[in-house]
């Protein structure tokens, strides 16, 4: 098998919580281990609170990692050191927020990000190319007349305008991977397609890969070829996106995909109120985080936290009842 | 600077693009932006104008004062005339021309202590919020020490020292010991952008900390670092006069202080010499309140809310004038809204953010209002409980509300106050603004209970218990703060509160769409569940087709602040008749059958100052004919259900139920 894009291998954030001179720990993301190709888009599927925002930022170098490393092309990003390589990183990986509304500056005009990467990441172009280059650029997203795009300011433009803007300025850079971050989970439902066709477009077009940040399964399944569900910080299923979907593995991921917004889909014998919400992972004890809220847990639950295990093609889940193909 | 989430949902998105009239009209450009909100701000022009006259006085007071202000040419102590304005001084100088001839030091020292003040306050106060830590910690308390430093006095002592050096030991000493307050300021805000997503965006980038901080935070926060320049001014101004007044500084410059100083020691007030005693005192005044009045203005201009527009409601619907005949509400209804019609001002003129839209709703009946941010889903909502204003600005412009059989648009805020809460309530948007963070969900509980009955404390208690474990909320929680809450959780408190005096209709505006999908979907089977246990009337406004697919019985899809269709659910799900509801509906991938390539609907919504001359959906609709594009469709009637679309006008006859589809 060939080198993979990015790799993480035992991958753990913890953030110190409560008060000044207290040591409880919060397990953000704990011992995670994922690999993206080239050219995939690898969905990230779990709730708010799962971790999935944290295992972006840790890609994105916004944390460091507690522990554990994630590899770019075989490379340790913890190695990055000089100014010039960490440069060459950022022009690698770009990222894409979840808000819209917050993520450009409102002072100045909508072109200013992309502009940016531009002056930082492209240094083949010439001073006098940038603004054709950033025009072009907003004409790749969809945002014509481009001319005219790039005039506005940030409240002129709707928040599926703006997203595009977002992509317009992680795709100037020429990276190799985009971080989406619930690129639209903000947006109304009728926008959301446009933007998630634009991800599937661009990865074609450019054949950029994708790591896919979500809490809808059903637009994981709509843009990705793979995915992995985290649930409380930890992994608990991986898998090809369509055969995650036709035959979830783990309790979670069914009663995610229960949940799905689909106004087609008839009201199922799951939708009985679960009104859990992942635990916030304060120094935990062994026992799988799921428990409390799984509808088939076992006393072998409170003991002992389930590793991932192979359940089939491809296919991996972390949990003790869960059965192989 | 971001709006509010509610508010979002009725400005217009701006211009459109590509579909807009001419784009030079659009182009704005910041300056020209300042001076028109200048032109059209009173505080502002009075501002600049006081400003600009004590400018000309400083810059050329040769000109306008007659004398010398230092020539001792005149007749001590003479009273104010057609040649001494206000009179002479005891040494028989010209009040007016030392007046004019001091005004330059007065507007130096307030330029150069406002701007000394302000250069520290930002580099102190942007690098405190920006970096935190240790930083953060050493900045903030040097920025404390000096805000309780007791300033006054220690200028007196610094002052005394440098008794002969005058000017600038007076910019320096007030320039150093001014900046705290503002500093202050800018640090909270920057703290607040901190987390802001495009300062993230700018470091995975890969900007240096000293461009995020010059050239992205700064430029964000120009409002207040004008405010705490004007601010630092007026102080500068008024602590001058003042040191000087008592006689520190140089006693011989040209400034109103020691014009003071001098009449003060002169007795001037006793002595008949009036106006030299008063005037530097009201020079000081009005330039302090030139700077004041700038500082107000700039406020306003810069955040649009404290702004009140006035809505001028001619000509934005002479047809509603027209009388028809009122029609008793129907008993069996608990709400009947006939041809409401809201409006909001805007710079450029009034916006119908909702149209003439007509439905009913029965007792017990759950009604679906979907549709995009913008289409006045919320507004309409609003105006219906009567709850326009702030956040959501707008007015009813005609049509009525009847709630109970009694016309809710005609009810006064003292009978409204009766009902409100007790037969009807609201769930809003965000559960996070819209409970009071620094009280405990039981401290709101009770004070919506003594506010609206005159239950004891002991059935508070009991009430709120109960409506918490109504929703699946442990009573222990009653004492928590709102953050201490998970968001599913304070949402479900607000609907808790919401029940606490069992009303007969809940409007609730979006009340999941913060949550994630597991939460949204435990969430609406709880509502459906609490709205058939007690039986209240629902109306929820929502833009996700998905939540309201189980749970209401009829469907209300609104486009472009007018009704684009209102059918029974299940006939809206399995058959829709509106090209537009057909778009909302395949906007869903899903997990069963096979993948399908979806498109959703292309385009935006229309800007509603500038609506399409026909359809307003026109411009996105997969099938759009001409006559679309130039006449508008009224609303049919087809197997019971409405539609606006001219695709089933032969269905049958336009229904008589609104005075439009006339034009």
């Amino acid at each position: 098998m060939s080198e993979p894009l990015l790799r993480a291998e035992g991958l753990t954030r913890h953030f110190r919580v409560g008060k000044l001179l207290s040591s409880q720990k919060l397990h953000a993301v704990d011992d995670v281990l994922f690999e993206l190709g080239r050219g995939e888009i690898v969905a990230l599927v779990g709730e708010s609170g799962s971790g999935k925002s944290t295992i972006a930022r840790l890609i994105a170098r916004v944390y460091r990692p507690t522990a554990g490393e994630i590899f770019f092309e075989g490379r340790p990003v913890s190695a990055l050191r000089t100014r010039r390589q960490r440069l060459a990183y950022a022009s690698d990986v770009a990222m894409v927020f979840q808000d819209p509304y917050s993520s450009i500056n409102p002072a100045y005009r909508v072109t200013h990000p992309i502009r940016r990467g531009v002056v930082l990441h492209r240094r083949d172009v010439p001073r006098s190319k940038r603004q054709e280059e950033v025009v072009e650029s907003l004409a790749s997203v969809g945002l014509l007349p481009a001319a005219q795009v790039a005039a506005k300011f940030p409240h002129e433009l709707s928040g599926g305008q703006r997203q595009r803007v977002g992509f317009a300025s992680a795709l100037v850079v020429k990276p190799k991977l985009i971080v989406a971050d619930e690129p639209v989970s903000m947006l109304d439902v009728s926008i959301r397609i446009g933007v998630l066709n634009l991800m599937s477009e661009l990865r074609e077009r450019e054949g950029v890969s994708f790591l896919y940040i979500t809490h809808d399964v059903a637009s994981a399944r709509y843009v990705a070829d793979r995915v992995l569900v985290l649930y409380a910080g930890h992994l608990v299923e991986e898998g090809p996106t369509e055969d995650v979907i036709q035959r979830p593995k783990h309790p979670y991921t069914q009663l995610l995909l229960s949940a799905v917004p689909d106004p087609r889909a008839p009201l199922g014998v799951s939708d009985a109120a679960d009104v859990g919400e992942p635990p916030k992972v304060i120094d935990p004890k062994e026992g799988c985080r799921f428990r409390a809220r799984c509808p088939l847990a076992i006393d072998r639950c409170e003991t002992e936290t389930p590793r991932l295990r192979p359940v089939g093609r491809g296919r991996l889940a972390a949990c003790h009842v869960a059965q192989a193909d | 600077m971001s709006l509010p989430s509610v508010a979002d949902s009725v400005q217009p998105a701006g211009a459109t693009v590509g579909s807009g009239p001419p784009e030079e009209a659009t182009r704005r450009t910041a300056g020209g932006d300042v001076f028109r909100a200048v032109a059209h701000n009173r505080k502002a022009l009075a501002g600049v104008g006081l400003l600009l006259g004590f400018v000309v006085l400083a810059l050329i007071p040769g000109q306008i004062a007659p004398d010398d202000p230092r020539a001792k040419i005149y007749t001590p102590g003479l009273g104010p005339s057609w040649h001494h304005l206000f009179g002479t001084t005891a040494y028989g100088e010209d009040v007016f021309s030392q007046l004019v001839w001091g005004t330059r030091q007065s507007l130096l020292i307030a330029v150069l202590v406002g701007g000394l003040a302000t250069v520290i306050g930002v580099v102190v106060g942007v690098s405190a919020g920006y970096l935190g830590g240790t930083t953060d910690g050493i900045l903030s308390l040097i920025t404390d020490v000096i805000l309780v430093i007791p300033i006054f006095p220690l200028i007196i002592v610094i002052a005394a020292y440098e008794r002969n050096s005058g000017f600038f030991t007076l910019v320096i000493v007030l320039g150093l010991l001014g900046w705290s307050y503002g500093a202050r300021q800018l640090r909270s805000q920057t703290l607040s952008l901190r987390t802001r997503d495009f300062l993230e965006a700018a470091r995975v980038r890969g900007e240096r900390k000293s461009y995020v901080i010059v050239k992205e935070i700064l430029p964000t926060m120009t409002s207040l670092i004008v405010a705490s320049f004007l601010g630092a001014a007026v102080y500068a101004v008024l602590f001058a006069a003042g040191l000087q007044f008592i006689g520190l500084g140089d006693p011989n410059s040209q400034s109103w202080g020691t014009m003071l100083y001098w009449a003060e020691n002169n007795e001037a007030l006793g002595a008949g010499m009036t106006y030299w005693a008063i005037m530097p005192g009201v020079f000081v005044a009005l330039l302090g309140a030139a700077f004041a009045l700038l500082n107000y203005a700039f406020d306003e201009i810069s955040s649009p809310a404290l702004r009140l527009r006035k809505l001028e409601t001619t000509g934005v619907d002479a047809e509603q004038e027209t009388a028809v005949p009122i029609r008793p509400p129907d008993e069996k209804n608990i709400l009947e809204v006939r041809d409401l019609s809201v409006a909001y001002a805007s710079d450029h003129g009034p916006v119908v953010a909702v149209d003439r839209v007509s439905f009913e709703l029965g007792r017990g009946e759950f009604l679906g209002i979907v549709g995009e941010s913008a289409c006045g889903k919320s507004t309409l909502v609003y105006a219906i409980a009567r709850l326009l204003g702030a956040p959501l600005a707008g007015e009813i412009t005609g049509g009525q509300v009847f709630f109970k059989g009694r016309d809710m648009v005609t009810l006064a805020d003292k009978e409204l106050r009766h009902i409100r809460w007790r037969d009807y309530s609201v769930v809003m948007q965000s559960a996070m603004n819209a409970l009071n963070p620094v009280l405990t969900v039981a401290d709101q509980m009770r004070d919506a209970c003594e506010a609206h009955s005159t239950m004891s404390k002991r059935e508070i208690e009991q009430r709120s218990k109960e409506v918490l474990r109504l929703v699946s909320i442990d009573p222990v929680h009653l004492h928590s703060y709102p953050h201490q809450l998970s968001g599913g959780m304070r949402q479900r408190a607000m609907i808790a509160m919401a029940l606490l005096f069992t009303p007969e209709l809940i409007v609730m505006d979006e009340p999941t769409s913060a949550l994630d999908v597991v939460g949204q979907r435990s969430l609406m089977v709880q509502i459906k569940e609490l709205q058939e246990r007690l039986g209240f009337a629902v109306i929820f406004v929502t833009h996700d087709m998905s939540l309201v697919r189980h749970f209401s019985d009829r469907l209300l899809v609104m486009y472009a602040a007018q009704v684009a269709e209102l059918g029974l659910t299940r006939q809206v799900f399995a058959k829709p008749l509106h090209p537009y509801t057909t778009g909302l509906l395949e906007a869903f991938p899903s997990i069963h059958g096979p993948k399908e390539h979806l498109l959703g609907i292309p385009g935006q919504p229309p800007d509603l100052l500038r609506l399409p001359p026909g359809c307003r959906f026109a411009p996105r609709c997969p099938h759009v004919a001409d006559r679309c594009r130039v006449e508008r469709p009224a609303l049919y009637r087809v197997n019971g259900e409405l539609v606006r679309c001219f695709l089933h006008e032969q269905a049958e006859e336009p229904v008589a139920v609104s005075t439009e589809g006339v034009a």
